[in-house]
This record gives structure tokens, sequence and C-alpha cells, in this order.
């Protein structure tokens, strides 16, 4: 236990960090460009095979805006990690393991609201 | 091929022959529809009404069986309706029924159950021609040829001045006097063709021929004479030790 | 009227005692000593029975279910279908089951190669008449020949002849025949002749040609005819609005309660695809047993009929006009702000559930009105509605059974309540039960004593000078039941009186244990008891001596307030889910919700607080009664503080926990002193004969919103004034 704990305490002094993948923030970045192309060139087939209600160029703009979200992030190990996230999801979409609805996640924020209070409830419908 | 063919033919039609041997009178539908349909001489409106000593008579029958069981008199009192009309009418049904208090439901339940209880009008004389197989043996058949011949009706059907009704039935119980007919309540036994016409002669003359054996016996002895019992009956002791 | 022999009925009671889960068997005393049990076995497993329990029962008793077609526990043994037949070890021949008495000792096998072959046997004479056409007959899927065959059947037939062919009956305009599918069972005459009362189906012909009909042209008009669908073990008799409409294994069952009388008959909404496909009975041993009246069964069209969808207001024409929801939920809370107090009255009627009916309470009385009533009126004069025991049927359905005399005043049971009509025959019928009529001469399908329909008799039976009062003081159980309608005459009060004194004095004299109810009420429409319960006035009176500016009528469809009694100006608001009295002289509709498409409680005319739940979903844009009013007093700023069916129960539950407590009757009691305060009222009886409002068949089919709007039900009135050739039937097989 205390052997443990003197090599953490040791190594966080040294501030040598093992790498994921990339050596260097430039590394990193070449990745992620990689993902954003292979992202970019999937669209297209993706809306395709699921039959999407939306346009290629939609999709694109969500694929940008998805990488957007994370251009703060310079730490090549979280960009890293990211990467590998990424790519499992371009996997999951390319190989059809999700359905419609999954891949229409990514649009969530452009649904309505459920309604919590009984007025707008009773307006709505039926009560579920 | 051609052969085959026809045995085919042969053999299917002779099934069907078989199968038709299967028809007894009641299958042939003697008993008639068992639904009600009115006609103009049987519907609920057809007058009925028991007579006052049928009416003593039912009450008679009734009292034979315990209180509250009024119900156990609905065969007796259909018979009284129907030797009171001849036949059955829905009216007459439900008038037993009625005199009853029981459900006409219950009473129509009884009235198709049994064949002898016609619901269909009847001639005067109802001839039940007994074809089964020990009168059929007896020439029976020479006998319903005869009345069919006579009255110009066939089995099922009634004459048109409605004196007669002909039906074919099942054994009647008198095959020793075989062959048979029954006339409304009389048997008339060990017919010829001359006897039937004649017995049909004395009916449409509106006179009653005597029932019972044509050829001369007495009810169902030996066609031959007596065989034995003929000497008269021995006395007391007959047979016993004398010792004794 | 048939009345079993001695035998029969001792078989039918141990029938009763084995099948019947309720504690109150009572068609005899089956206290027996436990040495006077007999030992038998089924399959060598050794069981202790009564003696006279039947071959049939014992094995049920063990778990071993018997094939059978002719025998139901219900009615009397017939055993004429033979597919019961188990061998008993050592006997001869193989036994029918369903009639045989076991002995000591026997070994019943049920599963040995003699039964097995006697079944086999018996399943193949029955399918040499029985059409093979399952599937065009609605009895697939749940048929008992068709299931039957598959477990106990053999593979094949070695039958080759032709088979025979019956010609349909027309029976009416509800049952559907198919009579060479019959197997002759005889279950539905026998039900037609114990349980209905109506002797018109029976067995006609015999051997081959036998058949089962009503042998001349006749309808099986009995208010409990349905029944004989769910009796018919094969696609015989079969429901003629259901035909060809669905499959039982394609319908989703919901188990509700039926508001189309005061019973409460426990029923099963069959639906497919938000669409009532059919209504069906559910047991429960205390309200309905097994069997529902047609009205509940038939009038399920009704529901898809006629219907409320959508908010409607009075434009400035005079016409109804679509609207929405906002627009018209502000224009109602609106004209509820504009008036005050009293000014605003509310009129419930028959068929709300307690939810509603609570959630309209709290919003009149939030605004400080209390003038609440109900269509249906009980004397208020004397106890009135405070002792509960004054206005419910305190003995209970099931408690008929016990009974030895019954004296009904004013009042046909069989029409305003069948079921509760079936349990009076079916005591009639097995414990000699004495029955007595005070009130128009009806056939209520079992002989009765009739005492004369003026309230003369009344008065003398309660002064103890009529020559009935004798066999009351004899009586060791006396139960009185009074209609409902009879006490909303102008003397109700007086009648209410007479009543109770009479029930007094027949309890005095009988000498009955504590526990014994004599009075009852026999209500007809299924939200009165809640209504009352929940403290609703019942009757319009005080609403017609002083008219509200605003009147609510929720589910008012009984026609006692009209335009005609209010003032030009006053604002009426109806809540309901069909356009039937009330809707039409509104000037706002709110659509509300059937039985069917809410979760509503019900309170039966003995107290018995019930559930619906949600079959389907209500038509358009109605909406669940309560969550209607709810969101009225949002908009009219007293919110009622409930958001859900479970808040609104606790709200129940604090006016009347009895409402809430599911399943169970809250005894009511105090007859005593509802008696000495029913002396304080005006005691003047009118002279005028004790007519209940319905008196034949035709009156029983059309009576509430739902019924009215059913083509079934329409048809059915028809077929009984003009009989049953007036009705045109699509040409079906």
């Amino acid at each position: 236990m205390a052997s443990t704990a003197a090599t953490r305490t040791a190594s966080g002094a040294v501030k040598v960090v093992k790498p994921i993948f990339s050596r260097d923030i430039n590394e990193a970045k070449r990745r992620v460009r990689e993902l954003y192309r292979a992202w970019y060139r999937e669209v297209p087939n993706t809306v395709t095979l699921y039959q999407l209600d939306i346009s290629t160029s939609q999709g694109r703009e969500k694929v940008r805006e998805m990488f957007n979200k994370n251009k703060h992030i310079t730490d090549p190990r979280v960009i890293d990690m990211l990467v590998i996230k990424g790519k499992m999801e371009l996997e999951e979409t390319i190989h059809v393991w999700k359905q419609k609805t999954h891949v229409m996640r990514y649009f969530h924020e452009s649904e309505t609201p459920r309604p919590t209070d009984f007025l707008s409830k009773f307006y709505q419908g039926h009560d579920p | 091929m051609f052969l085959s063919r026809t045995i085919r033919a042969a053999v299917s039609h002779s099934a069907k022959q078989v199968r038709s041997l299967h028809q007894s009178a009641v299958r042939a539908g003697a008993g008639g529809v068992f639904v009600h349909r009115d006609t103009p001489d049987n519907n609920a409106e057809t007058p009925f009404e028991f007579t006052p000593e049928n009416m003593k008579r039912i009450e008679a029958i009734i009292g034979n069986y315990p209180e509250g069981h009024k119900q156990a008199a609905t065969l007796p009192v259909l018979d009284v309706a129907q030797r009171q009309h001849g036949w059955l009418p829905i009216s007459a049904m439900n008038k037993v029924a009625e005199v009853l208090e029981i459900p006409p439901m219950r009473v129509y339940e009884v009235a198709t159950f049994y064949t002898m209880f016609n619901r269909q009008p009847m001639g005067k004389y109802h001839i039940q021609i007994c074809t089964t197989t020990p009168c059929m043996l007896c020439d029976s058949d020479s006998i319903l040829a005869a009345i069919q011949s006579k009255l110009g009706i066939k089995v099922g059907q009634t004459t048109p001045d409605k004196l007669f009704t002909l039906s074919e039935v099942e054994c009647l119980g008198a095959c020793v006097n075989a062959p048979m007919v029954q006339i409304n309540d009389n048997y008339y036994e060990d017919l010829t063709t001359a006897d039937i016409e004649q017995i049909l002669d004395e009916l449409k003359a509106g006179r009653m021929p005597p029932p019972g054996p044509r050829n001369g016996r007495f009810s169902c002895e030996p066609a031959g004479g007596l065989t034995s019992l003929t000497g008269p009956p021995p006395g007391p002791g007959f047979g016993v030790r004398t010792d004794l | 009227m048939l009345r079993l022999p001695a035998v029969s009925r001792a078989i039918a009671g141990v029938a009763h005692s084995k099948t019947c889960l309720a504690p109150s068997n009572n068609f005899r005393t089956s206290v027996r000593a436990s040495s006077n049990m007999v030992e038998v076995f089924v399959d060598g497993k050794p069981v202790m029975v009564e003696p006279g329990t039947t071959v049939l029962q014992a094995c049920e008793k063990v778990g071993v279910q018997i094939p059978r077609f002719c025998f139901h526990e219900r009615l009397s043994v017939a055993g004429n279908c033979r597919m019961c037949l188990v061998e008993i070890e050592r006997a001869p021949k193989p036994v029918a089951a369903c009639a045989m008495p076991v002995m000591k000792g026997w070994n019943i096998l049920t599963n040995s190669e003699k039964t097995r072959k006697a079944r086999e046997g018996v399943m193949e004479f029955l399918l040499a008449n029985h059409p093979l056409d399952c599937p065009i007959c609605d009895q697939g899927g749940e048929c008992d020949l068709q299931d039957q065959s598959m477990m106990f059947g053999a593979d094949r037939s070695r039958f080759t002849e032709g088979k025979r062919a019956v010609e349909d009956k027309n029976i009416g305009p509800l049952i559907k025949t198919i009579m060479t599918r019959c197997i002759q069972c005889t279950r539905c005459v026998r039900f037609a002749s114990e349980i209905a009362g109506v002797e018109d189906l029976g067995t006609t012909g015999r051997g081959n040609s036998m058949q089962i009909g009503t042998y001349v042209e006749k309808m099986f008009m009995s208010e409990l005819s349905g029944n004989v669908i769910d009796v018919c073990p094969v696609g015989a008799l079969t429901s003629k609005p259901y035909a060809f409409t669905a499959r039982p294994w394609e319908t989703r069952k919901t188990e509700s309660i039926d508001v189309m009388d005061a019973v409460g008959s426990n029923i099963v909404v069959s639906t497919r695809g938000g669409e009532v496909m059919r209504v069906m009975p559910r047991l429960n041993e205390e309200v309905n047993e097994e069997w529902i009246s047609d009205k509940t069964r038939f009038s399920y069209d009704g529901l898809k009929r006629q219907r409320l969808t959508q908010p409607m207001v009075k434009d400035a024409s005079g016409q109804l006009v679509t609207t929405s929801w906002e627009d018209v939920l502000t224009r109602v809370a609106g004209v509820l702000q504009s008036v005050q107090g009293n000014e605003v009255a509310a009129i419930a009627g028959g068929m709300v559930d307690a939810e509603a009916l609570v959630a309209l309470k709290d919003l009149l009385n939030r605004l400080d009105s209390d003038n609440l009533c109900t269509e249906e009126v009980f004397p208020m004069a004397g106890a009135g509605t405070d002792m509960r025991s004054n206005y419910l049927l305190n003995s209970r359905i099931a408690g008929i059974e016990e009974c030895d005399v019954l004296l009904l005043i004013g009042t046909n049971p069989r029409y305003e309540a069948p079921l509760f009509n079936a349990r009076i025959r079916k005591s009639w019928l097995h414990n000699e039960l004495q029955v007595a009529l005070v009130g128009h001469e009806v056939d209520l399908s079992y002989s009765y004593n009739h005492l004369g329909d003026s309230t003369q008799v009344l008065k003398d039976i309660a002064a103890g000078t009529h020559p009935f009062c004798e066999v009351l003081a004899q009586a060791k159980r006396p139960v009185v039941v009074v209609g409902s309608t009879t006490l909303q005459r102008a003397d109700g009060a007086a009648i209410l009186n007479a009543v109770s004194t009479i029930a007094q004095n027949a309890r005095a004299s009988s000498g009955v244990e504590e526990g014994w109810k004599v009075l009852n009420v026999l209500h007809r429409v299924a939200s009165q008891v809640a209504a009352l319960d929940l403290g609703y006035k019942p009757g319009v009176e005080a609403i017609r001596n002083a008219p509200p500016k605003v009147l609510f009528l929720l589910g008012a469809d009984g026609g006692c307030i009209t335009r005609q009694d209010l003032p030009k100006d006053s604002f009426i608001i109806y809540q309901g889910h069909h356009g039937d009295v009330g809707a039409p002289m509104a000037d706002i509709i709110l659509p509300g919700a059937a039985y069917t498409e809410k979760n509503g409680t019900y309170v039966n005319t003995e107290g018995r607080a019930q559930q619906t739940r949600v079959a389907v979903t209500a038509p358009g844009m109605a909406r669940e009664d309560w969550r209607i009013i709810r969101a009225v007093s949002e908009l009219a700023g007293v919110t009622l503080p409930y958001d859900s069916v479970a808040e609104v129960r606790d709200r129940l539950a604090e006016v009347a926990p009895n409402l809430v407590r599911y399943d169970d009757v809250e005894q009511a009691n105090y007859f005593k002193q509802a008696n000495e305060l029913a002396q304080t009222v005006d005691q003047t009886l009118l002279a005028e004969p004790l007519i209940p409002p319905q008196v034949s068949v035709k009156d029983f089919y059309m009576t509430d919103p739902i019924s009215r709007a059913s083509q079934t039900m329409a048809k059915c009135v028809k077929a009984v004034t003009e009989g049953a050739d007036a009705i045109e039937e699509p040409a079906i097989c």
C-alpha cells in the first residue's frame, strides 16, 4: 500500500504522463481531422441508410457542431479519448448497430419538451 | 382401364345402395320436421277446445299423479287431445300446456319425441302397415301395393277425401300373424290382398270390419291348428305320485 | 316453472358448496362431522369428500379437470354429453363423472387406457355431426369442443357418412344460431328454464334429428338471454352484434365494472385497436355470479355513436360549434367567476364516477356554492340520506339467498336490476323463498304473492292489519326491498316511512340476529349511492325552486331540468359523453369519457365500491371527467389540489373512506333511529298505484345515454314490439 502511494506521488512529481496514442497536440489534432473526415464522408450514407428526415448538409453541420463543442480541449490524452469514443460511435453508425432513434438523438434539442404542469398536459392530450 | 372404371362405378353405386339401407321410417321423415310452421289448418289460431267428457277424463288422469306433478300427465293428455281431434295441431298442444300449467315448450318436446303423435293432418283411418322383416317375408309388399293401388296414394299421403292416411311402420309386435296392418287402434292380421281390399271397402262404406286374423285362426294360435294343449286341461293331482 | 326435486337439489347444493368461493353458500347447511366424510382415490391419490359429491367434483378437489360439455356448475346435472366418462377401478363400465356420486373407497382413474378410449369414442361421435367450419366460426379460439378435441380426441374419424344439417333459428337480434354446430348439451335449455326463467328453449325431435330450438317461431327475449352465448360450449349460439368482428386472441381484455344499472356487474371489456369489441361477464360471487344482463353485454355499440368528441360552444345564432379546449375552458372559468355563491348549481347524472363527483363538489364548494344535486330523487324528510342504511341494499345481493320471505315494494327487479332478480329466482328455486309484491303486477320469472298495487296495502302491512303480516311474522329472515323509483313520488318520504316500519316490525317479530338487515333500497342508476355518500342532495327540486344563473350538468341526461325551468339568461354547461338529452340545451359542451375510457369508482346499490379501468382512450378530444373539472378549477382561480387519480382518491378517502375500499361493503346501521326520525314526516300516502317505470321488456333496453345510442338495443326494442322478422339482418352465412 505504502509503496503504491509512494510511486503515485513520485510520478505526480515528475509530471511525465503516459500518452494514449498521441505524443503531442499536433498528433492528436491529426487524429481528430481523420475522424472528422471519416464522419464527413459517412454522413450521406447514414442519411440514406437510416432514412433520416434530414439533408446531408444538416448532418454535416451537426458533425461540425459536435466537434466544435470540444474545441477548447487541449490535453492530447483527453482528445485521444474523445476520438476513441467518436470512432466507436462511427463504427456503430456504419454497421447499423444503431437505430434511427439513436442517430436522431444528436438532434435532441430540436424536440419540444414534455409538459409537466396539469393544464398543459390536459391541453396536449390524454394523460400518459 | 375401362373395366376398372366400370367396376369402380359399380362399387360406388352399390355403396350408395348399402348406405340407403340405413334409412329407417323415422329417418325418412315419418315424424315430419321438428319445427312448427304455420299453415292454414295448423296454427296457433286453429280452434281447439276439449269436450266436457274429455275434460273430465283429463281431470281423472291428472288425479293419478301426486300434487304439483301435473306435468307427469303430459303423455296421456296429449293422447286424449289427439283422439279428440284426429291429430295434434299446435293449438291443441298449447291447450294441453294450459290445462297442465306447464310451459308450451315442454309439451312440444314430448309431442315431437313420440312418433305416434301426429303433428300433421291425418285421414279418418290411419293405416299403418308393418314392413319389418317377418312381415316382409310373408309378403307385406303385396299388401302395401294393394293398398296403394286401391287408394291411389303413396306412403305418407292422405286420400283426397281425408279418409285414409297410409304410413309404413316398423314392427308392431304381431309377427306371428304376419302380414298385418294397424288401422287406428285395430290390428288386421294374416292378410291377403283380397282381405285388405275388402277391409278398405268396408271402411269406405262406413262400417267397421272386425279386427283380428283373417285366416280363421283364433288370435295367434299356430297357423296349422293346435299342436299341443289339444285336450281338456288335466285336473288337480295330475302327474303327482299316487302314494302322496 | 320448475322447482327441482329433492334429489337434484341436493346435488345442486353440493355443486354450489364446492364451487362457491364465498362463505355464504346456503343451499343447505353443509356442516358435517369429519367422520361422515368419504375417502376416495383419484389416480391413487386419497381425498376426503362429503357423501353425495360427484366423481367430477372429487376429481376437481385434487386438481384433475375432467372434460365436460353438458355439465355446468350453476345448472342442474343433465349427464347427456358423456364426455366426462371415467373409469372406476373394478367397475364394469366407465361412468359419467358429472352425475355419479362417489362411493367409499373408489379409485377413479382419470387417465387410464379405458378412460382415454371412452373419451376418444365420445369425441368421435360428437364430431361425427359437427361441421368442420372452425375457420369461419365465431367461437374459434374459445371453443370447448375445439380445445377438448385437441386434448382428448383422436386424430381421425371413422365416419364416412354425411353430416346432419339443422336449420338455423331466428331467436332475436342478439343471439345468432348456427344449429348445425349444436352438440345438444342442453346447457342453453337448462339456463333458460333455471336461471332466466323463460322456458322457451327445448329439445324437439329424437335421435339423429333431435334439435334445440323453440319449435314455434319465437324469440328468446329474456333480459339475461346473452348468457347462453357464454354457456354454449360450441359455436351454435354466438353473439349477433359481435359476429365476424374479432377473434379472442387478438383482443385485449380489461377488467371493469358495468354502469348500466346499480348492480355493478363485473365485466371484461374486450378491445382491439382502441375499439370496444364486446363485453363479457367476470366472476364475482357476491354480485353477478357469472351472468350479466343483455343491456350490459350488448349496448357497447352505443359507445361509438352519438359521442361528444370536441368541446362546443353556442354561437350567436344558437348553433353549437366546435372549438378548442383552451377557448372553452376559459369561457367556463369566466362564467363561473362572474357569479357568486349559490348562483351556480350542478346536477349529476346516473353514470358519473365518484372521482368526477368529488371534483365537482370541491369546485362548487370553493366557489361558495352548495347547490349540488343528483337527478335521481330520494326523500329527504326524516332521516333522508343522513343515515346510510336508508338508501342502501343492506342485505346485499348475495344475502337474498339466506332470506326466507322477501317483500318487494313498487319495484320490478327483473328490469331494474336483472342480476338481483336472478338471485331472487335462484333462492326461490332452491331455498323455497317466498316472494310477495306490492306494486304493479309484472312478470318476474318466478311466482309471487301479489298483494295489490295501492298504497293502502302498504299502510295495512305497516299497521299490522294485512293478512300478509302473519307470513312476515313467521319469517325467520325477512327482507323488504323498495324500489328507488317508488320513493321518487311526491309521497316518497311517507312510503319510506311505511316501508321502514314494516321492516322494523318484521325484524322484531322474526327475532333474527342483530346483524341481519331487513330494509333495502334497490337503486337503478350506477352513480346514485356514491353521490349520496359524497353529500349530493337527491332531486332537482331545489334548483327548480331557485333557478341558478349557471347550471353545470355532469352527465345529466334524465331530462329532469329543461330550458323552460330556468330563466332565459341562465347559462348551462354540459359535461358528458353522449349527445343525448342534456347536451342539446347546453351553452357549452365539455366532452367527457364513458365508463370504458376512465379509471372510475362506482358504488353499487349495496354500497360496494368497485372501479372501472381504462379499456380504450376517449374518442377525439374527450377527457376524463375529473380532469376537465380540475382544469376548469385552475382557470377559475380555485385550483383543486389534485393532479392524478391517486390524489383524487386520497381526497375521496377523506370525504368517504368507504369509496376507496374496493370490493368491500361498508356495513350500515341505525335502522331504528332512521325509522324514529321518519315518524316526524307527513304520513299521508297518495292514492296512486305503485307502478315502476320499467314494466315490460321493451322498457328495459333503452334507459341511459349509452343504451339509447346503441343500435343493438334499438333493434331489441323493435324486435319486441314488431317481431323478429322486422329486423333486417345482413345476409351472413
